[in-house]
């Protein structure tokens, strides 16, 4: 079964000529369509986020300016991230989505939630906007559940490093945060020796990759690096920033991936979900729309078996041996890490 | 006071980045300083998209030489991220900057408000002095 919570950002939230734009859910609804559910689906109203649950990942004072700041009409946030009139209650819905999805997936007790939402999420920090992220759709989420005493993997395969998601975790050792990204590209955060904070060492994994590196290398990272780290943490909730601007078509970055490599990916992240109803996916990057609609067709149809026939994946790109330093840059921060405990979050 | 030998300014094309800069080179000038013009590549600018100014580069090499700052001491340093985050990272090696000096408004049109103020982020959160330049501000003479 297949819980969809949303779709949220089909209008209002929306700048002319920008590439994070209402169009981008069509094309992921789309890619749902294309999958003929039937009874499988169920669409889930998202309903918007509580001051206090959004006050678990976000400062009282951002919170409140960006709600004026929207409330008098908007404007620039930075050179990349806007916001007009409609943008705070869109963006109160996408925060709130991630928690109707939960909800239902303790209903049924089965099943795959994907949060159908934007604006996008894993780059709002705790006080800032950035990176077309008003505020941390997948964070709020995981801190609803961490409240519960539950333990939280988010996997982020967005092309950009979740530096927001990051840095709001980076400190908490009941949430692992694992993310593949390009390296070097926005935000500029994500080095391999980023690798959690003094109370939660060994609790984020950064797998860098260079522009064009194809599926069979992402998989190989995560297989090496991450797998090992995500067992002896034992999730009990797996949540995924399922972006897919790392798409070899994406216009914003140089990854090579094909919706074929989505699907392996999905498949590898199930194999991690503790039991049934315990994963749900958060729409975060992809904007090219066609790339966007057949990975998200790919990527649900691997994880709940269907006959959807993605692109072949890819192969023979390069970062092959990024692997290797990443596990060397790994363990030499992590054994640093024991001699001095170190200060602040990357930035 | 420590000495200052690198001064790191922050550019991306608005008119209160050009007179931050030019204040950081008339500062530069008479320090003899190292002036390093930092750029941050948002994410629309790897699109191609309306936010990577063309020209900055040049612009930044012809505005320090009108402020009388010599070539050789002038260097130009982009960095993916968002403008906060490249120029605290710019406090570091390899730039290694002293002092900071930014616009009191770039491309974010809202002034007053925290919300989006990279010159007020900057301040909270800088490990070195911040200079922000008021909008108009020329280098001094």
């Amino acid at each position: 079964m297949l819980i969809v919570s949303g779709p949220v950002g089909e209008e209002g939230h929306a700048r002319d000529g920008h590439p994070e734009r209402p169009a981008r859910i069509g094309a992921a609804m789309g890619g749902i369509a294309d999958l003929h559910l039937g009874e499988e689906l169920r669409l889930v109203a998202a309903r918007p986020a509580e001051p206090d649950q959004l006050l678990r990942v976000h400062e009282l004072s951002y919170l409140n300016e960006l709600a004026m700041f929207c409330s008098a009409g908007g404007g620039d946030l930075d050179p990349d991230t806007y916001a007009v009139t409609d943008s705070w209650s869109t963006a109160l819905d996408a925060a709130g989505a991630g928690l109707g999805a939960i909800g239902e997936l303790r209903q049924c007790r089965e099943g795959v939630a994907f949060v159908v939402t934007r604006p996008p999420g894993h780059h709002a920090l705790r006080d800032r906007a950035m990176g077309f992220c008003l505020l941390n759709n997948i964070a709020v989420t995981a801190a609803a559940l961490t409240d519960e005493g539950e333990r939280v993997l988010i996997v982020d395969w967005d092309v950009h490093h979740g530096n927001g998601t990051q840095s709001i975790f980076w400190d908490d050792p009941d949430v692992l945060y694992v993310s593949t990204h390009q390296w070097p590209a926005f935000p500029g955060t994500g080095r391999a020796a980023e690798i959690g904070g003094d109370d939660a060492p060994d609790r984020t994994v950064n797998i860098p990759l260079p522009p064009d590196a194809t599926g069979d290398v992402l998989l190989r990272a995560m297989e090496l690096i991450a797998s090992p780290v995500v067992e002896r943490f034992e999730p009990t909730w797996v949540l995924v920033s399922a972006g897919f601007d790392a798409h070899r078509a994406d216009p914003l970055a140089d990854l090579a991936l094909s919706s074929g490599d989505f699907a392996d990916l999905a498949r590898m992240v199930a194999g991690w979900v503790p039991r049934p109803g315990r994963l749900a996916l958060f729409l975060e990057g992809g904007y090219d729309l066609e790339a966007l609609r057949t990975s998200v067709a790919a990527t649900l149809s691997a994880l709940l078996g269907g006959p959807y026939r993605a692109e072949a994946p890819t192969s023979g790109g390069p970062g092959m041996e990024v692997v290797d330093g990443v596990l060397v840059k790994r363990a030499t921060a992590l054994a640093a890490a024991r001699r001095s405990p170190r200060e602040g979050s990357p930035r | 006071m420590s000495p200052i030998r690198t001064i790191a300014v922050g550019i991306d094309g608005s008119p209160d980045a050009e007179a931050a800069l030019r204040w950081a080179a008339g500062l530069a000038r008479s320090l003899g300083a190292r002036l390093v013009v930092v750029h941050a590549a948002g994410l629309l600018e790897h699109a191609g998209g309306g936010a990577g100014p063309s020209g900055l580069e040049g612009t930044a090499r012809r505005l320090t030489a009108e402020e009388g700052l010599g070539a050789d001491r002038v260097e130009w340093y982009r960095s993916d991220g968002d403008p906060c985050t490249v120029l605290l990272r710019s406090t570091e090696p390899p730039v290694a900057a002293d002092v900071l000096v930014v616009g009191s408004r770039g491309r974010g049109k809202h002034a007053g408000l925290l919300l989006g103020s990279t010159s007020l982020q900057l301040a909270e959160h800088a490990s070195v002095p911040v200079v922000i330049v008021p909008t108009g501000e020329r280098a001094a003479e």
